[in-house]
């Protein structure tokens, strides 16, 4: 009881100074793992060992090798070109620019990491909008929305996927045949929901749409030849990601091996590259495994897991939806990965306690993916578009999100629920 | 060694922090003149304000997040940003930043050298006391260097 109050207690703290945000992230998991070794080798539940055990290393890899490709196609301009590129198509119409900008950020969300490209894309959206003359919220409230809900569809969208697939034993395959479909509804939803949302301001006429036709994509290029070489890497990684199951290697190999061809066919100065990587994301990962880990050696999760049993008493598709609401809940209002990485052997035990853990790592998926719309700091995306429009006229403010955010968030966990429900016994599969 | 105050401009515009923003943009307009330093009452120098905190009141903030801007081949609504009018009757307090100032002894290739490292056009120069005495453009400097080299030039 002592080592659960303990080990519960060190990461309630954690998890609180985290989501006050008075203390960066990643300094608060790197003491509270290192506070959960130290007492737990004290008071005997939990060593060293057991620590570097409950890291896992498929998640960081695949991580890792993402990032590298990232940091690598980032200072080529391609991200830039693509929003350059979708805004000249648009021949300056509003909804054409909205849904042009919206899918780009969504196809490249789905492969690529979600922050980098909303970080990316957002300062080029703004611009565009202020030389045409367009208020810009819409247009980035677009993409950090449609980059959280593209990033649910594949194994390597967004970061609690890359932990659910890795701890669950999914593949690529997986998540293109049951979490692919869902999001491509809950993606149309979330478009024609925010095109009603936005009406009035999608209904301005630009002051100067001529400047539409003065954008000269080509010009963002500034690495062409590193561009096309990164792509086509990229382009074979997925390609192997989803063949990964059937060729038995796992998703972090395919990322890992794919940076190293992309660093081999472009050759940058790997020192700058190295430095672009979010080193920081990847040791609050590995410190949030440590403290997950004491907490279960001590015993706080098979609590959990004991009290969710009773729940176990509803229909077995009632208790999946409960899950998507209660972890979307959650992650509207605090970052998604503390969540997933302490559900994550919640529903490994609540499987080996006999029931069926497979539609639960969906539900835990949807929830954690679709929640992130919910308020104005429920995704690190959100929280980039809302700092970069509080610098111009039309800045995001909170009320702003909860009539144009919150809806889309209950619409796409609606959507979600009710496919979840209606072809349950493939979710259960 | 020449120091810097054989070659800096001893009459120095300035202005106190307590006035506006529109002040100094006069200021700068009828003088024809990039940076103004801000001083107290005894003449010390408590920071700078310059064309390009002036400018950065219009510029959409976001510029500064790209590397470059080539691709927008025009830049239609944004030329016709003005700021706030409310803006230009705040003190020059509120968007003064610290300046770097050099002594009047200081060495040519030294001002030079701080000169670029912190990206300045002009360098206001102080006397022992702290006291602003002159100011120095890249043109005053570099021009003096290089006559130290190949001596002065007879004209025409």
């Amino acid at each position: 009881m002592v080592n659960a109050l303990v080990s519960g207690g060190i990461f309630a703290v954690s998890l609180g100074l985290i989501f006050s945000e008075k203390i960066n992230r990643t300094i608060v998991t790197m003491a509270g793992a290192s506070l959960m070794i130290l007492l737990g080798s004290l008071l005997g539940f939990y060593t060293e060992e057991n620590a570097l055990q409950s890291i896992d290393w498929d998640t960081l890899g695949l991580l890792l090798g993402m990032m590298i490709l990232v940091a690598m196609l980032e200072p080529t301009g391609f991200f830039q070109y693509m929003a350059v590129r979708a805004s000249k198509l648009s021949g300056g119409e509003p909804v054409r620019l909205f849904l042009l900008l919206g899918s780009v950020t969504t196809v490249l969300s789905m492969f690529l990491d979600n922050v980098t490209t909303v970080v990316l894309i957002a300062p080029v959206t703004v611009l565009i909008c202020e030389v045409m003359g367009l208020p810009p919220a819409p247009f980035l409230m677009a993409e950090a929305l449609l980059s959280n809900t593209g990033g649910v569809a594949t194994l390597v969208g967004d970061p609690p996927n890359v932990l659910i697939g890795s701890a669950a034993n999914l593949t690529f395959l997986d998540f293109i045949l049951h979490a692919t479909p869902v999001v491509l509804f809950a993606w149309a939803g979330a478009v024609i929901l925010l095109r009603i949302l936005f009406r009035a301001e999608l209904r301005a006429r630009p002051i100067n749409a001529e400047t539409i036709q003065a954008l000269n994509p080509a010009e963002a290029i500034t690495d062409r030849r590193a561009a096309v070489r990164i792509l086509i890497v990229i382009g074979v990684a997925i390609l192997l990601f989803f063949l990964h199951g059937l060729l038995h290697v796992s998703p972090a190999l395919v990322a890992l091996s794919s940076a190293a061809a992309a660093l081999v066919l472009v050759r940058p100065p790997v020192d700058d590259i190295l430095r672009r990587v979010e080193w920081s994301v990847l040791l609050f990962f590995g410190a949030l495994f440590v403290m997950v880990g004491g907490l279960e050696r001590a015993g706080v999760l098979n609590l959990l897991v004991s009290v969710l049993e009773g729940g176990a008493g509803l229909p077995a598709p009632v208790f999946g939806v409960l899950l998507i609401w209660v972890v979307a809940l959650i992650s509207a209002v605090v970052d998604n990965v503390p969540i997933t990485i302490a559900l994550i052997p919640v529903i490994q035990g609540l499987g080996q306690a006999g029931m069926n853990p497979n539609p639960l790592w969906w539900a835990l998926a949807f929830g954690a993916g679709f929640g992130g719309n919910g308020t104005i700091i429920g995704s690190s995306a959100n929280i980039v578009v809302a700092a970069l429009s509080e610098k111009n006229r039309s800045p995001i403010t909170s009320a702003l999100w909860n009539r144009r955010g919150l809806p889309v968030m209950l619409l796409t966990c609606l959507i979600a629920s009710l496919i979840y429900y209606l072809a349950y016994p493939w979710f259960a599969d | 060694m020449i120091a810097i105050q054989e070659c800096m401009k001893r009459h120095v515009f300035s202005i106190r922090a307590s006035a506006t923003i529109r002040e100094a943009i006069q200021t700068l307009i009828s003088h024809r003149i990039g940076l103004l330093p801000v001083v107290d009452d005894e003449m010390h120098p408590v920071g700078v304000v310059g064309l390009r905190d002036l400018l950065n009141l219009a510029l959409p903030p976001v510029i500064h997040l790209l590397n470059d801007v080539d691709f927008i081949g025009n830049f239609g609504a944004v030329e016709n940003f003005r700021p706030d009018p409310a803006v230009l009757e705040r003190p020059v307090q509120t968007i003064m930043r610290p300046g770097t100032v050099v002594e009047a002894s200081s060495g040519l290739l030294r001002s030079y050298a701080l000169m670029l490292q912190h990206d300045l056009h002009d360098l206001p120069v102080v006397d022992a006391e702290h006291r602003l005495v002159g100011i120095a453009s890249r043109v005053d400097i570099g021009t003096a260097i290089l006559t130290s080299w190949v001596g002065e030039q007879a004209h025409g």
